[in-house]
């Protein structure tokens, strides 16, 4: 039999030179060194009774020692298993994908008509909405389109009721503006709504029209029967072709983005004059010059006819209104080359939005 | 329109590019679409000189030629070319097509088509060509086809052939020019009109001469006012008149159509018969022929819209009506009747007829004068111009700011329009005429903008249709836009009774498509047709909403703006197919009515509408859903339906699968949506709630909706809320019969007692029984 110090020391370093790699490992590590009945830290224990008295204090303080240590160490590699084990993560493969939810979107023409009309709501607009069918009082006579002038053929008019043009002329000379024989139509523009929006109430109007109208035309990949405007007027005193223009302006710099160019030239609306044209310097690497001029809008300063004919003293009042093609919009900015493709609800076209 | 740049230049001599020309014209007013080059494209064809000549050995009627094309200066190698014409020599300058070159050449035959070819590195006979000693004819830029075009012999080698016969001024292309013509230009639609229009915005002068060919038609072009010209011979009575047409009036137009001019046409007859539509065609009985030896022109004014109400009525678009729609120069009639005599006359080596017959029955016009206020002008455009300036402008149009109006000290001047513009009716014409020729980007951006004190406004429909699409798109759901116009009978099918004996579709008047004959009633055959383009591109599990107008013509009275028609927004939801995307763990029903049931409760929660009745319906109560809930809200208020769409409606949309939808009446949704806004706050019960169970076991048919009212009606204010979570039938609840679970919640401002929540359920329970048979599940 060893020395009992020696006995001490010899199972020191036994316990320093285990490795513990595992739960059994570990395990294996309790049940040898510290179990109850046959741990062999437990059994320098049993040695105690054997030795003078004098040398029991010291070496039970040896052998409580090596039990802490003993246990320490056990606990330690316990630990770390644990922090493995942690660090391996839970017994799920965490590579599969999750349950996925119904994914929904929203239309680009609805975002892009949202988008155009909020730009102008953060510029103090009011917004409006109207019928889509029209009376040919508000779609055209109050917006100063004479009966049989050309300017009507500038839109393919889709009619719900024609009457005939006698009545009609002689309806709007008597000033019967509701005549209850007169055209009926599909909207070919939103600015019918110009006209409701001033016969109800009193200046100054400031308000933007979203809204879907029509035109008799053959569907091919640049026209549809149908597709969306928004309108804007603004009738005050002193307002001007240059707040017209400064305010287009800003729309393009809040829309476009700030660098974006624009231009202002002449064009004819009935119901506008002088009239503009606003366009927007495109780029595009691909085309030559790096980029062209594309039409956005047609605006222009509000016909005295027409402010007459809702009503307003065009004498006290002036007013601009503009209106733009949605559809165009959104095809410009997402590179949609064919106007269908907005119609046709493919969940290939609409999932990208 | 067309306009020539040729025939431009001839009238003003701007000196600009075509591009610079397009831009100018663009930015005054007149939108050039597009312009093309017409003429034949001489791009690769360079001026070469012909070295040597020598024979082709395998061919007697080839030679071959070293031609040097100015390519790496004089010591470059010359390319050699085969040449079959007879007249090619050494030392000639020729044109030559160099390899990768597009020629329009000229078919076999004479007056054959020409079609693109393009010249290439090639070999004929064995020996190697490298491009093409070109005709006149071959390049299309003259008739002689004898032989190769032999050019100047001071031509410079390499030059491009375009610019070689440029500097010669023998221009053999033309740019034409597409100008977008507005209405409010009349003044324009003539090449002289252009022209006009064009030395003004450039301050260049304008340079009349004259040109060729069809003289009436030529006059036409040159100054905008139609002529017509009659077989004097054939004009009985030797006299013409204008009239209109009392009754229905039958003429053969130049065109050899036989036509009925309706009443109220206006007709140019001579003695005995109508002999041309006015404004519109000429009569074939007139016509002016080879036999013709006296020619009558006329020449007139018409009113604008009688010539446009006859072009209607008679479908008939012409360049005559076009310009006499839009209003011609009113003062211009006698010059082009005297221009066209005095050019036919040069042409043919006739005589011009003494003098003219001029018929006024209005009188003469008089010039137009306006105010102009320029004070009014600089507000109205936001500009600060002088007098001095705008009448400057006005000048150069013709538009002449004459004087100042007596006793207005200098706040009004009076202008005279010009007659060839009969668009200038009031002031705004003429500020705008300054806005124009001043130059729309010269407008001074303001650095402010007003804002009026007056706070905007959005409506209540509007507001909640922005938070609902995001909630639905959220909630799986795609936005989809759907064409408002479908076939008439497709639209009949869709047309659900309201109530109005007369209803019916909205139709449209000679749409360009029978497909847009007819507006739709609902939004549920765009979503079918929307489905069904998917389900071709194998597409399944499909969650749709839209919002659209939908329209009906009525003749039941009520509040609607168009007399005759009604018209309403529409929500509409349709599922067809898995409701979640497929994974490796998720369900893979189908969609059922619970699950569009579900999203319409849903809906109605999140705009809180309350208090909606829910009437169940079956086959043959609604044309298009096969079974379905109608939604009711207060004083039974139509809100909508929630059900199962017909098979044959699924079926002639090729739907196999099942289509549940919800076509909601959002207008009246949104009246009863309780705004949140307005909301206060409820703070969470102080006391605890005590919660009960309830299984009672009722006939296999008795609707659950049913019991839930009769729980509702029999507890007091006690019960907080009755939720089914359990319908189960089979094993230990007897055949014919089912269980219902209700989760029952009671509450109050106290701590409620044992004893008053039991006697609430025995009330709730005893209810069950009388109403229902119900007993409770052992």
């Amino acid at each position: 039999m060893p020395d009992a110090p020696d006995a001490v020391e010899q199972l020191r370093r036994q316990v320093e030179a285990e490795t513990i790699e595992s739960e059994e490992e570990a395990e294996a590590f309790r049940v040898a060194y510290l179990g109850r009945k046959r741990g062999k830290v437990g059994a320098l224990f049993d040695q105690i009774s054997e030795m003078a008295p004098e040398e029991r204090p010291a070496f039970g303080k040896a052998v409580n020692a090596l039990k802490d240590d003993a246990e320490a160490k056990l606990e330690a590699a316990r630990e770390r298993l644990a922090q493995e084990e942690r660090a391996a993560g839970p017994d799920l493969d965490l590579t599969l994908p999750g349950r996925p939810p119904a994914r929904g979107s929203l239309h680009p023409l609805r975002e892009t008509l949202g988008e155009v009309t909020s730009v102008f709501e953060r510029f103090g607009f009011s917004v409006a909405e109207g019928p889509e069918i029209e009376d040919d009082w508000h779609n055209f006579g109050a917006l100063n389109f004479p009966p049989d002038h050309p300017a009507r053929d500038m839109q393919d008019t889709f009619f719900l009721e024609k009457e005939k043009n006698e009545a009609r002329v002689a309806g709007e000379q008597n000033g019967h503006t509701e005549d209850p024989k007169q055209d009926v139509v599909l909207r070919t523009h939103t600015s019918p709504m110009q006209i409701r929006v001033m016969e109800n109430g009193e200046p100054p109007f400031r308000v933007v029209v979203p809204g879907r109208v029509y035109r008799n035309e053959a569907l091919s990949y640049k026209s549809y029967c149908l597709f969306y405007q928004v309108e804007g007027l603004y009738v005050d005193e002193g307002v001007s072709m240059g707040h017209l223009k400064q305010t287009l302006s800003l729309f393009a710099r809040s829309f476009f983005g700030e660098d974006v160019e624009t231009r202002f030239r002449p064009s004819y609306f009935p119901f506008t004059e002088p009239s503009a044209e606003m366009d927007v310097w495109w780029n595009d690497p691909e085309t030559a010059g790096g980029g062209q001029w594309m039409e956005i809008l047609g605006s222009g300063m509000v016909h005295p006819n027409v402010l007459e004919n809702a009503g307003v003293d065009p004498e006290r009042y002036t007013g601009y209104a503009f209106g733009m093609g949605i559809d165009r919009i959104t095809m410009l900015r997402h590179d949609i080359t064919d106007i269908r493709t907005l119609y046709e609800n493919d969940v290939r076209f609409l999932s990208q939005f | 329109m067309k306009i020539s740049r040729n025939w431009l230049d001839q009238y003003v001599d701007t000196g600009l590019s075509d591009d610079a020309l397009a831009e100018t014209l663009t930015m005054g007013g007149l939108e050039v679409d597009a312009f093309d080059r017409a003429g034949p494209s001489l791009a690769g064809v360079v001026v070469g000189h012909v070295e040597r000549v020598r024979p082709h050995p395998n061919a007697d009627r080839l030679v071959l030629c070293d031609v040097r094309l100015g390519r790496d200066g004089a010591s470059g190698p010359a390319a050699q070319i085969a040449c079959g014409a007879p007249n090619v020599a050494a030392g000639q300058r020729v044109p030559v097509a160099t390899p990768g070159t597009e020629l329009m050449l000229p078919g076999g035959e004479e007056n054959g088509e020409r079609a693109p070819v393009t010249i290439e590195r090639t070999e004929l006979r064995g020996e190697r060509s490298e491009g093409m000693i070109c005709s006149a004819h071959e390049l299309g830029i003259g008739e002689d086809a004898s032989g190769i075009m032999v050019l100047a012999e001071d031509a410079r080698v390499g030059q491009p052939l375009a610019e070689h016969l440029a500097a010669r001024g023998a221009v053999p292309s033309d740019t034409v020019f597409n100008i977008d013509l507005t209405p409010n230009r009349p003044d324009a639609a003539s090449h002289l009109g252009v022209a006009r229009d064009l030395a003004a915005l450039t301050a260049v002068g304008l340079r009349p001469r004259n040109a060729v060919v069809d003289v009436a038609n030529f006059v036409m072009h040159e100054c905008g006012q139609p002529l017509h010209t009659f077989d004097f011979s054939a004009v009985a009575g030797e006299e013409i008149v204008v009239r209109s047409a009392e009754a229905a009036t039958p003429i053969t137009t130049l065109d050899g159509t036989e036509r009925e001019a309706p009443p109220g046409t206006l007709l140019i007859c001579d003695a005995e018969r109508p002999v041309a539509l006015a404004g519109l065609m000429g009569g074939q009985n007139t016509e002016v022929t080879r036999e013709t030896t006296d020619v009558l022109i006329e020449s007139a004014y018409f009113d604008p819209q009688a010539i446009r109400r006859a072009a209607k009525a008679l479908d008939l678009s012409t360049d005559a009506s076009y310009r006499f729609e839009r209003g011609v120069d009113r003062d211009g009639q006698v010059w082009a009747a005297a221009r066209a005599a005095a050019l036919i006359a040069e042409i043919t080596g006739g005589e011009v007829a003494e003098g003219l017959v001029d018929k006024q029955p209005h009188g003469p016009p008089e010039p137009r004068r306006l105010a102009l206020r320029p004070a009014r002008a600089n507000a109205v455009l936001g500009t600060d111009l002088s007098v001095s300036e705008m009448s400057a402008l006005l000048t150069s149009v013709g538009v002449d700011v004459c004087d100042e109006a007596p006793g207005s000290s200098g706040e009004k001047f009076s202008c005279v329009v010009p007659s060839f513009r009969p668009d200038i009716t009031r002031e705004e014409d003429i500020i705008e005429e300054v806005a124009r020729l001043h130059g729309y980007d010269q407008i001074p951006a303001p650095a402010h903008v007003p804002l009026p004190a007056r706070p905007p406004q959005e409506n209540a429909m509007r507001r909640l249709r922005r938070r609902l699409r995001a909630r639905l798109a959220g909630l799986g759901l795609r936005e989809i836009q759907t064409n408002s116009m479908l076939p008439t009978e497709q639209a009949r099918r869709f047309l659900a009774p309201e109530g109005g004996a007369k209803d019916d579709v909205a139709q449209t008047l000679k749409p360009i498509s029978e497909a847009m004959a007819a507006l739709r009633p609902r939004l549920l055959p765009g979503a079918l047709a929307a489905l069904r383009f998917n389900r071709n591109r194998g597409q399944a599990g499909l969650r749709f909403f839209e919002f659209g107008h939908v329209f009906r013509q009525t003749d039941r009275p009520g509040p609607t703006v168009i007399p005759g028609y009604a018209e309403r927004e529409a929500l509409l939801l349709a599922l067809s197919g898995p409701p979640q995307p497929e994974g490796w763990d998720t369900d893979t029903r189908e969609a059922d009515f619970y699950d569009a049931k579900g999203l319409v409760e849903h809906v109605l929660s999140l705009l809180r509408v309350e208090d909606v009745a829910m009437e169940p319906f079956g086959a043959g109560a609604d044309p298009n859903f096969a079974y379905g809930v109608r939604l009711a809200g207060a004083e039974g208020t139509p809100l909508g339906m929630v059900g199962k769409v017909s098979e044959e409606d699924a079926a002639r949309f090729d739907l196999e699968a099942d289509v549940f939808a919800a076509e909601l009446r959002w207008g009246t949704l949104v009246e009863a949506a309780a705004p949140v806004r307005g909301r206060r706050y409820e703070p969470p019960r102080q006391f605890p709630s005590v919660e009960r169970d309830l299984a009672v076991v009722v006939a296999q048919d008795a609707p659950a909706g049913a019991l839930q009212h009769t729980i509702e009606q029999a507890s007091s204010a006690l019960l907080a809320e009755a939720r089914l979570f359990d319908v189960y039938a089979g094993e230990g609840v007897g055949d014919e019969r089912k269980s219902l679970a209700f989760a029952l919640r009671f509450q109050a401002d106290r701590t409620l007692e044992d004893a008053e929540v039991d006697a609430e359920v025995e009330r709730i329970v005893s209810s069950l029984a009388d109403e229902h048979d119900a007993t409770l599940r052992q």
